[in-house]
């Protein structure tokens, strides 16, 4: 799990990323307008954790999704075009829209 | 096209003048970042403080792809005398999410500069852009297979190094106090000049990121939680990746258990035994993110009875308060650690401890556990449907890490709290020798009542802790200057000189902590 990493001697470790890294990179986050990237990157975190209701699988209109997303609804925050731009919100849209409801996969929740 | 339909102006500046600015900003930017019109703003203004929007709508929102586009927008605000809220992620729920502190200030947004520009494996650092989140980071960890451990507030996946550590946030590993864990910033300041911090200004250096203190003065402090620059790159340190790591919870029955569980606690803290940013959870913050509502126990308005929190206490097998604590290490480490720990629980002779085994798997100790080895997530979120309708506030009111200073505080906040009609939701962040008392006070904002009901005791809360001596380490934009009285005089009129120096028009976030020229504080 993701609470224990084998148990390596700690000099192996260092020397391993020492090889690794060290010159400078520079990433920026991708803008392509992957919805199912979105989905679980963002979306998913509450709404597969029981945070947030179910969305996919209900046939939800993309244009109610990417409203509720720009304009918040109650618990659920906002999110502006500078942190999902309009691409990848319709595209988000269209995939919880034409998604099955999850599988029964999460873990138990009590 | 260049209409300005949000019909909302920044404060003290003419209609034509703004309308130039526009101008000048999509000259700089491009027209597609400049958002004016009401339906592009209204993300902006999706605020969970008790105030009226309007408080918080903002006359515009730019956002910048650069260090040269922020210095820029920097210009052409002193030109016309455009006040500036910046935001890195805007994620500031509880806080002031991405909303200006005043309204009509024009948001600078800066998520769209999200560079990872350089990570140090062997050394254990990092340099950021203010757009980058931790999920960004996290997934670039995984994916480089670098060893390396984010520590994070529990927004993780939508918040930023950069804001969590520019408003001084929180998380939950060793390296929990985030300020602390800040090495080298990059800010442009409101005259436009560039200005490194720490050995930033030394020409070919390369200890940006590992040696803080530089030469002379030591400012990067001054501008946290502040109004004299706007970060455009912070430099942090990452903790090395543990062969193993040990989240452990331990339960506690009865909630008069506070002022023991602190003072079990903090030895374990102080020799670093347990190294981690410790949470000592209520009981209502516990139900609330294992998904627990109110309204699934009680339809009736008000405070939560007890005796229906001891139902929920039952049911969902949880502690009145709930210890998360972490061990890090070779297997040897870990197993020495935690018999020290079990030793001293022991000795004081109450709590259950639960191991990840036990748990196997549940909430909340899943979340907790991940929050203390790094991986994101929202569970945490689940805060915001105990009493639903999206009203939340911090109030974090700072205590030393005594059992008996606890305690005084949880009951006077319980009774303020209740008095009012609402829950105590809280929690213990155990620092070092300090704790971060947070408490989040939900509430319907939908509901003009009970919004009216949060403010009064906000307030309250604020009069009644100050009277004892007591004030919080941050708050939201509504009560930033009720906040900053409690801090004293003379502190103000020091923070409104470096304003006069470095600020002169006011331009940078004015209200931003109380600093504005215009609140009188005149040396
Ligand atoms: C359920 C829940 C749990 C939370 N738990 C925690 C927690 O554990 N710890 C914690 O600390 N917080 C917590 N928060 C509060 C908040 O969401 C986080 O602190 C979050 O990291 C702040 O938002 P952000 O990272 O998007 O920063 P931003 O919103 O981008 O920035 C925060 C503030 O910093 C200043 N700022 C931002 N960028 C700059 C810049 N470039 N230059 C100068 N000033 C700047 C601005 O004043 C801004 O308002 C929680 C919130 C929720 C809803
Ligand atoms: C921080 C948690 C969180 C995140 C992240 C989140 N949501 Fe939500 N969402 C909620 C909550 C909570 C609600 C229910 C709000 C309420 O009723 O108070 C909700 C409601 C919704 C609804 C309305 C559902 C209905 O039953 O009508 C839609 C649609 C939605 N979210 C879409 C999204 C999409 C798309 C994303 C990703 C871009 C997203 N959400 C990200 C928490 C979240």
């Amino acid at each position: 799990m993701m609470t224990t990493t084998k148990p390596q001697p700690l000099r192996q470790l260092l020397l391993g990323c020492a090889l690794l890294l060290s010159a400078t990179a520079a990433v920026a986050e991708s803008n392509r307008a992957d919805g199912e990237q979105v989905y679980t990157r963002v979306c998913g975190h509450c709404h597969e954790a029981g945070v947030g209701p179910v969305i996919k699988g209900r046939n939800l209109p993309p244009s109610y999704i990417t409203a509720i997303v720009r304009h918040g609804f109650r618990a659920m925050p906002a999110f502006r075009s500078a942190f999902i731009d309009d691409a990848s919100l319709q595209a988000v849209a269209e995939y919880v829209g034409n998604s099955p409801a999850p599988g029964n996969k999460g873990k138990g929740k009590e | 096209m260049s209409q300005q339909t949000n019909k909302v102006l920044p404060q003290g500046v003419a209609e034509s003048d703004f309308r130039a600015a526009l101008e000048q900003f999509r000259a700089l930017l491009g027209a597609e970042n400049v958002l004016v019109e009401s339906e592009q703003l209204v993300s902006y203004t999706k605020i969970m403080m008790p105030g009226d929007v309007a408080r918080n709508t903002p006359s515009a929102a730019v956002t910048a792809t650069s260090v040269e586009q922020v210095q820029g927008v920097v210009r052409i605000c002193n030109r016309y005398r455009i006040p500036v809220w910046t935001v890195s992620t805007g994620n500031n729920f509880g806080y002031g999410s991405a909303a200006p502190g005043q309204r009509g200030q024009i948001v600078l947004d800066l998520k769209k500069m999200n560079r990872i520009l350089h990570i140090d494996a062997e050394l254990g650092t990092a340099l950021v852009e203010p757009g980058v989140t931790y999920q960004q980071l996290y997934d670039y960890l995984q994916e480089h297979d670098i060893p390396l451990m984010l520590s994070f507030p529990a927004p993780s996946a939508i918040a930023s190094p950069l804001g969590n550590t520019m408003d001084r946030g929180v998380g939950y590993t060793p390296y929990g106090e985030h300020f602390l864990m800040q090495c080298g910033m990059e800010l442009v300041l409101a005259n436009g000049e560039i200005y490194r911090t720490g050995m930033g200004g030394v020409e070919g250096d390369n200890a940006w990121q590992v040696f803080k203190w530089g030469y002379g003065p030591t400012l990067d402090g001054m501008f946290t939680q502040a109004n004299y620059g706007i970060c455009t790159k912070l430099g942090f340190w990452l903790m090395p990746k543990p062969p193993v790591s040990m989240p452990i919870e331990i339960k506690f029955e009865e909630d008069t258990d506070i002022s023991d569980i602190v003072e079990f606690i903090r030895p374990l803290r102080l020799a670093q035994v347990i190294p981690n940013a410790v949470v000592i959870a209520g009981v209502i913050w516990e139900a609330a993110t294992c998904n627990t509502t109110r309204a699934q126990y009680t339809t009736e308005p008000g405070a939560t009875p007890d005796s229906i929190l001891k139902q929920i206490q039952k049911d969902k097998n949880l502690g009145a308060w709930n210890v998360y604590a972490c061990l890090y290490g070779t297997r040897e480490q870990v197993e020495v650690n935690l018999n020290i720990v079990r030793g001293a629980l022991q000795q004081l002779g109450k709590g259950k401890l639960v191991t990840e085994e036990e748990a196997g798997g549940t909430q909340p100790f899943d979340y907790r556990a991940k929050l203390m080895t790094g991986v994101p997530n929202l569970q945490e979120f689940g805060l915001y449907n105990w009493r639903g309708g999206g009203g939340s506030m911090w109030f974090a009111p700072v205590s030393q890490a005594r059992g008996s200073e606890c305690d005084k505080q949880y009951g006077l906040a319980k009774q303020i709290l209740n008095k009012h009609g609402l829950d105590y939701v809280g929690e213990f962040i155990v620092g070092w020798r300090d704790m971060h008392h947070v408490i989040d006070v939900l509430y319907d904002r939908t509901d003009d009542d009970e919004r009216a009901r949060a403010e009064a005791c906000f307030n309250e809360l604020l009069d009644e802790f100050e009277k004892r001596g007591y004030a919080v380490y941050r708050v939201n934009t509504q009560f930033q200057e009720r906040v900053a009285q409690s801090y004293g005089t003379t502190k103000r009129r020091v923070e409104h000189a470096l304003k006069r120096a470095l600020d002169p028009n006011n331009i940078l976030a004015p209200g931003k902590s109380g600093i504005d020229l215009n609140n009188g504080f005149e040396l």
